[in-house]
């Protein structure tokens, strides 16, 4: 939305406001020097300058992150998707039991060789891409909320996902597969994966729409969008994220299971929220999202760098998400 | 209420005591479909079943104490037979206990041992969890000589596997001086985040010797992380438990040390076994136990087609 500010104080208002990324970015920064001083307390070790960590940090939430990109974008439309997780777990089973090796026991598509490697991908996409077609269908037909047809989602996937093997899990993956998910790949596809939706959203007509639906969807319904249409575009392209992480998840785990993702999905919402996605709509940018993701990231590896009991780590998590999120309001408000 | 109480007594006599009249039927409430070792024992129970001629009737708890309960009255008002238990918190059976015994459904638990002291009537198939990390534990310290820094991977922390395989395997190097427990963390049981956790403990710098997992997805996801960053196989001993297909794989490769074999068929076959024999009316003995057994890289292969 371009707004034509005709006020000369609130021009200058504007140009002294910070992009709320960068709030975030302080959080991120702050959360790594405390882990920084404590490291070198602690351990005698410095926490930042280790390039190993820092792949590490970014590779494990990779998956959640590439779910977290998907979810941003159904959030700015003031939607919201529970699904991801089970979705994963779905997509995952499928491109897994594509993706054997041959002269290994196959628990579906028994007697079926090695295939090319682009069909396990390309049905785990499509399986995502599917799931979030319903998703966007059932929304903008239907007219029920997001919260309730992400939910049916959400069980339904899972449900579909332990049915496919009867639970059992899917392993011995081919080499060219398990490639998808090995050393760094993950994080490469992650953060590709956010370089592009952060210029679609920025710079395409699909962004333009995206932010109008959510920042007034009757007044983006009346200047011309299509928002059903656009909803469906939405919630499709979230649901093919979904389908692209369970590909990586299963190709980094080198075996699919129907527990794959469990509660992913609040961590995708959490890493958007903390990255000053609003779930009002309307606002909220893709690298804030990564930003978001990453503290997330560093608090998992530096508990264990700190070696902090596991029983006291959730609650600590937890704290320091809430206490994230109302920096940031503070801040945001304050500039105001 | 009292109604169904009687009912119910009525159908169990009738169906107790003539197992020819009708077919008896065996409701399973599992505490999780998504675990790997339990789908092998569900698959196992469902074979057996198949095998006898028995119906039965599996509902997944998803690791809900609340959903578990529900299902349990529902196997209650459906006047099953026979009900298997594989209760999802060790600590909270007693409400599914007296409801059983209230409406005179014949109870089995299986795999997880409840807390509570079994009334009389209500019977336990499964193993002495105690023992799992006991035999991992002594493994990996003979294998050490007795010296070394040992790491801990828990499973998820809320679970009762998870917290007598760890006490068990600390129980072990409690006993040599020279054994050190140099990090205890959970990766929730599974593999991805095994994987994490290893990564993680890799880039601290610390000496680790050995890895103590409590099941076996989480010590591949840590033979994973390691192989990533191009630590020999033979420097970090690797141990599990559970000896899953996929452990065995690894087993092959030389890559984990050692595993114990928790045997879901033996369970799933006499838990089944067990409540046919309970539905004609015969006495069985409270513990049906099935041991553990300890799979290593000389006898593996014994263990690749159970």
């Amino acid at each position: 939305m371009s707004t034509v500010v005709t006020n000369p104080k609130a021009l200058v208002a504007k140009a002294r406001r910070l992009p709320p990324e960068l709030s975030i970015l302080f959080v991120l920064l702050g959360i790594a020097v405390i882990f920084e001083v404590l490291g070198w307390i602690f351990n005698g070790q410095s926490f930042l300058f280790n390039s190993q960590r820092l792949v590490i940090m970014i590779l494990q939430v990779s998956v959640i992150g590439l779910l977290a990109i998907g979810v941003t974008q159904v959030i700015i439309t003031t939607g919201i998707d529970l699904s991801s997780g089970s979705v994963l777990a779905l997509s995952a089973m499928v491109a897994a039991s594509l993706a054997q090796s041959a002269d290994v026991a196959r628990p579906v598509f028994e007697g079926l060789g090695g295939l090319p490697v682009f069909i396990p991908v390309v049905a785990g996409l499509l399986v995502g891409t599917v799931c979030g077609l319903i998703n966007g269908s059932l929304i903008a037909a239907t007219g029920i909320p997001p919260f309730i047809a992400t939910l049916g989602m959400m069980v339904t996937a899972r449900g579909l996902a332990q049915y496919y093997t009867h639970g059992k899990p899917i392993s011995q993956l081919s080499d060219s597969y398990t490639a998808i998910g090995a050393g760094a790949m993950p994080v490469m596809i992650f953060l590709m994966m956010a370089v592009v939706f952060h210029i679609a959203l920025r710079y395409t007509k699909y962004g333009k729409y995206t932010y109008a639906i959510g920042g007034n969807m009757t007044a983006a319904r009346v200047s011309g969008i299509d928002v059903k249409r656009h909803l469906i575009t939405v919630y499709t392209i979230a649901g093919a994220l979904s389908g692209l992480a369970g590909v990586v998840a299963s190709a980094r785990a080198a075996s699919g299971q129907s527990g794959m993702g469990l509660s992913y999905e609040l961590d995708a919402i959490a890493a958007a929220v903390i990255g000053g996605v609003s779930l009002a709509g309307g606002v909220g940018r893709i690298t804030g999202t990564v930003i978001g993701a990453l503290i997330l990231g560093m608090m998992t590896s530096g508990f264990t760098f700190l070696g902090i009991d596991a029983y006291i780590q959730q609650i600590v998590k937890g704290v320091i998400i809430v206490v994230a999120v109302i920096a940031d309001t503070y801040r945001s408000k304050r500039k105001i | 209420m009292n109604r169904t109480v009687a009912a119910s007594l009525l159908a169990a006599l009738v169906m107790g005591a003539n197992p020819a009249f009708a077919k008896t039927t065996i409701g399973v409430t599992m505490s999780s479909f998504d675990d790997n070792f339990l789908t092998y024992l569900r698959e196992a129970m469902a074979a057996e079943a198949k095998a006898k001629g028995v119906d039965i009737q599996f509902e997944d708890g998803q690791k809900d104490v609340v959903k578990q309960i529900s299902q349990v009255e529902n196997f209650i008002a459906q006047k099953v037979d026979v009900m298997i238990v594989n209760p999802i918190d060790s600590a909270a059976t007693r409400n599914i206990t007296e409801k059983a015994m209230k409406a005179g459904i014949k109870l089995i638990y299986v795999n997880r041992l409840p807390e509570e002291k079994l009334p009389e009537g209500v019977v336990y198939v499964g193993s002495d969890e105690n023992v799992s990390g006991t035999m991992q534990g002594e493994y990996l310290a003979k294998k050490l000589n007795g010296k070394g820094n040992v790491a801990i991977m828990m499973g998820e922390l809320s679970t009762e596997a998870a917290r007598t395989r760890t006490k068990g395997v600390k129980n072990v190097f409690a006993k040599y001086p020279d054994i050190k427990i140099v990090e205890e963390q959970t990766a929730n049981w599974q593999r991805a985040e095994g994987m994490n956790l290893m990564s993680n403990w890799i880039t601290t710098g610390k000496q680790i010797d050995a890895v103590a997992s409590n099941n076996d997805e989480m010590a591949i996801g840590a033979i994973m992380a390691l192989k990533q960053a191009g630590v020999a196989p033979d420097k970090i001993l690797v141990g599990g438990v559970d000896a899953t297909p996929d452990a065995l794989v690894e087993m092959k490769k030389g890559t984990m040390a050692v595993t114990v074999f928790q045997d879901a068929k033996g369970q799933g076959t006499s838990a089944i076994d067990t409540a046919v024999k309970m539905a004609n009316g015969e006495k069985t003995e409270q513990f049906v136990m099935t041991p553990f057994q300890l799979v290593t890289p000389e006898n593996y292969k014994d263990f690749m087609n159970k």
